[in-house]
């Protein structure tokens, strides 16, 4: 399903077809934070900074959807915690599902979709 | 912490028998159990100056500005109303703000209402869900085609790694629902069903599987609410609105916190306190079943057991008859009845139970009853504790 890129996202969106996963800094704490937002959910009044992440993280969860709302061969899902501490939901790519694991370590990596969207998503280190 | 604590009482309640309404429009169904329910209180339909109403999302019947179609549907013009819609658990929180719209006099006499029918919709409308709406907080997910199961597949995945939880405790929490299921001659699922059964049941998001799952049913139901005082005077036993909380965070699964707790934390900590109970005084629960997964999940935040020890708490058979806490004894959404939001039909087994009348397992004697839902997943959460 494609995503409605806002003021919010653009620099999110932007920075993937460029190879680049963007996400917020609070400039006031530090903290980062996902989603995008406007303002950041640790100062309301601070607003977030956008800074490359370093793109290597773990699998925090995930599920093989073997009956989803469309036929198609089972996928996954997994919820990827950054090492920034920020956690995504994305796909896991190039691992068998009878391997996947939580806490496997993983790195992005960018996959165009359309000339206007790029997914983020992750392959075991 | 009183708050509305015993101001106001359901007096009437009506679960629709129906689990298969071919042709038969949502409405219909809250009509009839509207008027079936004040009949229950010994009111008529005149009485009635509240409406809550949150049937604007799919197989539910209406759109977005629901409570004003089913006015009219009704032919009432009701001067409260809520039309608050946060999934599954609305109708405890309809019950809640009803509660204080009733103790401050700004209404006398509430009716909440509720039916889907998804065995038979034929629209595919368009939803404003954030699980279907690839825009603003779902533009970054509904790209990976997450399901609303591989939510609570991903809670399940974690919490097996972290706590040690396993599918068969997970299974335990079916088996026992459907044993409760077994004497409800409205229940969908009334065959008995063993653990084997639901751990070789169809994949469906790993590691949860079609068994894990609840039913899709069409139906519905309604609950009148009035004052203490005036309850006193009607038809039934009152079943007073003793405990409420309520708390509404995050709209997807990945920002959940690592403990895994969820708004359920807070609504469980307001409901306990306004009541001024303990987990001990709780006689009866129904807690939301839309997954095995939701309950234990629900157990551990609402404090009946440590975080973590959800799985063993199940298998030790603490929610059947006799265990430390009888839990839909109904059969509850993943054997009776579960047409897509459960609240009302849970807060209705609730006050079943505290007038003696469950229809699959009765709690003899039973005077506290605690009624949990959740909306979405995990994103809002509602407990109400009801007391005779």
């Amino acid at each position: 399903m494609k995503p409605v890129i806002d003021n919010d996202s653009a620099p999110y969106w932007e920075g993937l077809k460029q190879g680049r996963l963007l996400i917020q800094r609070c400039p006031s704490t530090g903290r980062y934070q996902w989603y995008p937002r406007g303002h950041s959910i640790h100062d309301p009044t601070a607003i977030p900074e956008w800074v490359e992440a370093s793109g290597t993280g773990e699998v925090f969860s995930f599920t093989v959807i073997h009956r989803g709302n469309t036929k198609r061969p089972p996928y996954n899902c997994a919820m990827i915690r950054l090492d920034e501490g920020v956690i995504m939901l994305a796909s896991l790519r190039g691992i068998e599902e009878a391997d996947l694991r939580i806490g496997q370590r993983v790195r992005v990596d960018f996959e165009p979709l359309d000339d206007e969207i790029t997914l983020p998503v992750f392959r075991p280190l | 912490m009183s708050g509305i604590r015993n101001k106001a009482a359901i007096v009437g309640l009506h679960e629709s028998p129906l689990r298969d309404a071919p042709g038969i429009h949502p409405f219909r169904i809250m009509m009839d159990s509207v008027l079936a329910a004040l009949d229950d209180a010994g009111l008529a339909l005149a009485d009635v100056d509240g409406l809550c109403v949150a049937s604007g999302d799919w197989a539910e019947g209406g759109a977005v500005e629901s409570v004003t179609e089913f006015a009219d549907y009704a032919g009432i013009t009701p001067t409260w109303f809520n039309g608050t819609d946060v999934g599954g658990c609305s109708y405890l929180v309809h019950a809640g703000h009803a509660a204080a719209a009733i103790a401050t006099g700004m209404a006398e006499v509430v009716v909440i209402a509720y039916a889907a029918c998804p065995r038979w919709w034929p629209l595919t409308t368009p939803s404003f869900d954030p699980f279907v709406f690839p825009a603003g907080p779902g533009q970054y997910e509904l790209p990976y085609d997450p399901t609303l199961i591989s939510a609570y597949a991903l809670m399940a995945q974690r919490h097996m790694a972290e706590y040690g939880t396993t599918s068969r405790q997970l299974a335990e929490i079916a088996v026992t629902f459907r044993r409760h299921a077994a004497t409800n001659p409205h229940a969908k699922m009334q065959k008995p069903l063993t653990a084997e059964e639901v751990l070789g049941s169809t994949l469906i998001a790993s590691p949860l599987r079609r068994l894990d799952c609840c039913l899709v049913t069409d139906g519905g139901g309604a609950i009148v609410m009035t004052s203490a005082e005036r309850a006193r005077d009607l038809r039934r036993k009152p079943v007073l609105l003793s405990g409420f909380g309520a708390a509404v965070r995050r709209t997807q699964i990945s920002q959940i916190p690592e403990d895994l707790s969820t708004p359920a934390v807070v609504s469980g900590q307001r409901a306990f306190a306004m009541a001024g109970l303990g987990h001990k005084d709780i006689d009866v629960a129904q807690l939301y079943d839309a997954f095995t997964i939701t309950p234990l999940l629900a157990l551990e935040d609402l404090g009946f057991c440590r975080r973590g020890e959800g799985g063993a708490f199940v298998s030790d058979g603490n929610l059947g008859i006799g265990g430390a806490l009888p839990c839909n004894t109904d059969g509850g959404g993943m054997s009776s009845n579960h047409p897509g939001k459960r609240g009302l039909l849970a807060l209705i087994e609730g006050a079943r139970q505290l007038r003696g009348e469950g229809p699959g397992v009765q709690v003899e004697g039973a005077e506290t009853a605690l009624v949990h839902g959740l909306g979405g997943t995990f994103c809002a959460s509602s407990t109400a504790i009801l007391t005779v």
